[in-house]
């Protein structure tokens, strides 16, 4: 489980559910959750809370614009690899911290990722979990 | 309503131990109390049940003095309105299931609440039966019944399911809220099995030495972390599998076994035996209609 520390800077409340941007460093990632500011009590804006997120729900693509609707983006770089036939484990290094991604192993080739390569990590909005810190 | 203030100098293997409690409970709310043993869970039902004296405090059951020390009211058992259920049965061997649930009924009592108790305890085919010839878990069922049969206001369960297997568990867990919901008694109960006491529990008091350390709602208590996902379940690891770069994780989760896969760096936190919590966003499952 990826794990990234940041500070809530938004909240937008529709019904039961919450769009929260976390500010981590200069990167803003964004969740969406079945709770209100009302059901949370660490819902609020300034709260230092930690994003959790899969490793198997990280996207990888290479760095440039993308028509692509995922819009939480961490530019970094593959730091390790770890192949397996059907499956490959990237650690990646970014801004954030070291993060994790288990894509394909032919997307890696597809790709052709190997260490040092620039990358975009991304995971989609309702992947991402809030926890308190 | 149930208020208790317990005081009581304790010994204990590691020692002396000063136990130190005070609760509220209302009419119909079940707590349970979780820790490691020596740490004051079944002293705290004894004195409750007024088999253990305490040294100081006060029991009030439903506006009745149970125990004030500093007015020196000390109510004998029989005197208490409780029922009071431990992990071996205590039932009469000599007297068929029937006679050991009528045994607890007062003298002149009508039989029809026992024909009610019979009846939603499932006990119908197995009343004429005695305790040999029934199972662990149909025993158990009888001593709960029998537990119920002068409607407690209070009722103690001193890990009453431990020794059961998990379908047997599930029927006698199920029983007991099917009766809580009737008759609306208080449950206080001794358990360490995580799945239990979430299901049995509105409330869970953490013992360490005497003192309650850690009280709240079974989510407030047993979460780390107050994780977001509304997909969260407690389950016992069954088996751990290496593939490729993930790792294969077999969980219990009631009577399901479930798989979740993790990287390579929380399966070397995770051992076969751990309770765990599996936590998912509400988004990511799928429902099909059966």
């Amino acid at each position: 489980m990826n794990k990234v520390k940041g500070v809530i800077s938004g909240i937008e409340v529709s019904g039961s559910l919450s769009l929260v941007s976390v500010h981590c460093g200069r990167i803003v990632l964004k969740s969406i959750i079945i709770d209100t500011p009302d059901t949370l009590d660490y819902l609020v804006q300034g709260a230092d809370v930690e994003l959790l997120f899969k490793e198997t729900e990280v996207v990888i693509a290479k760095p440039g614009p993308l028509d692509i609707s995922l819009q939480n983006r961490i530019p970094a770089t593959v730091f390790s690899i770890a192949k397996g036939e059907l499956l490959s484990s990237l650690v990646l290094k970014s801004e954030l911290g070291k993060l994790e991604s288990i894509i394909s192993t032919a997307a890696v080739m597809q790709l052709k990722l190997e260490p040092g390569t620039a990358v975009q990590a991304m995971v989609k909005l309702n992947e991402m979990m809030l926890s308190p810190c | 309503m149930i208020t208790a203030e317990l005081k009581k100098k304790l010994w204990s293997a590691q020692g002396g131990m000063e136990l130190d409690l005070q609760f509220e409970l209302g009419t119909g709310e079940s707590l349970t109390l979780y820790g490691d043993s020596g740490a004051g869970k079944t002293s705290t039902l004894r004195m409750l049940a007024g088999l253990l004296p305490p040294d100081s405090g006060r029991i009030v059951v439903h506006g009745e003095t149970w125990y004030d020390a500093d007015k020196n009211i000390d109510l004998p058992p029989q005197k208490r309105d409780i029922g009071f259920v431990f992990q071996d049965y205590a039932l009469f061997p000599n007297l068929t299931a029937r006679q050991n649930l009528a045994f607890g009924l007062r003298r002149g009592e009508a039989e029809d609440f026992l024909e009610e108790l019979i009846e939603i305890s499932g006990l119908g085919e197995l009343q004429h039966k005695k305790p040999g010839q029934l199972s662990g878990g149909q025993q158990q069922r009888v001593a709960l019944a029998r537990a119920l049969i002068r409607k407690p206001k209070l009722l103690l369960l001193d890990e009453p399911m431990s020794a059961l297997d998990h379908q047997m568990r599930n029927q006698l867990q199920d029983f007991l809220l099917d009766a809580q919901n009737r008759y609306r008694f208080t449950v206080i109960l001794v358990s360490h099995d995580l799945g239990e006491v979430i299901k049995l529990s509105d409330r869970v008091a953490v013992l360490e030495s005497g003192l309650i350390c850690k009280e709240g709602s079974p989510a407030e208590v047993f979460m780390q972390h107050k994780i977001s996902g509304k997909f969260q379940f407690s389950g016992r690891i069954l088996h751990i599998q290496q593939e490729e770069v993930v790792w294969i994780i077999t969980l219990l989760i009631a009577t399901n076994v479930v798989k979740v896969v993790v990287s390579e760096n929380e399966s070397r936190e995770l051992q076969v035996g751990d309770q765990v919590v599996v936590a998912s966003k509400a988004f990511n499952p799928i429902l099909n209609k059966v």
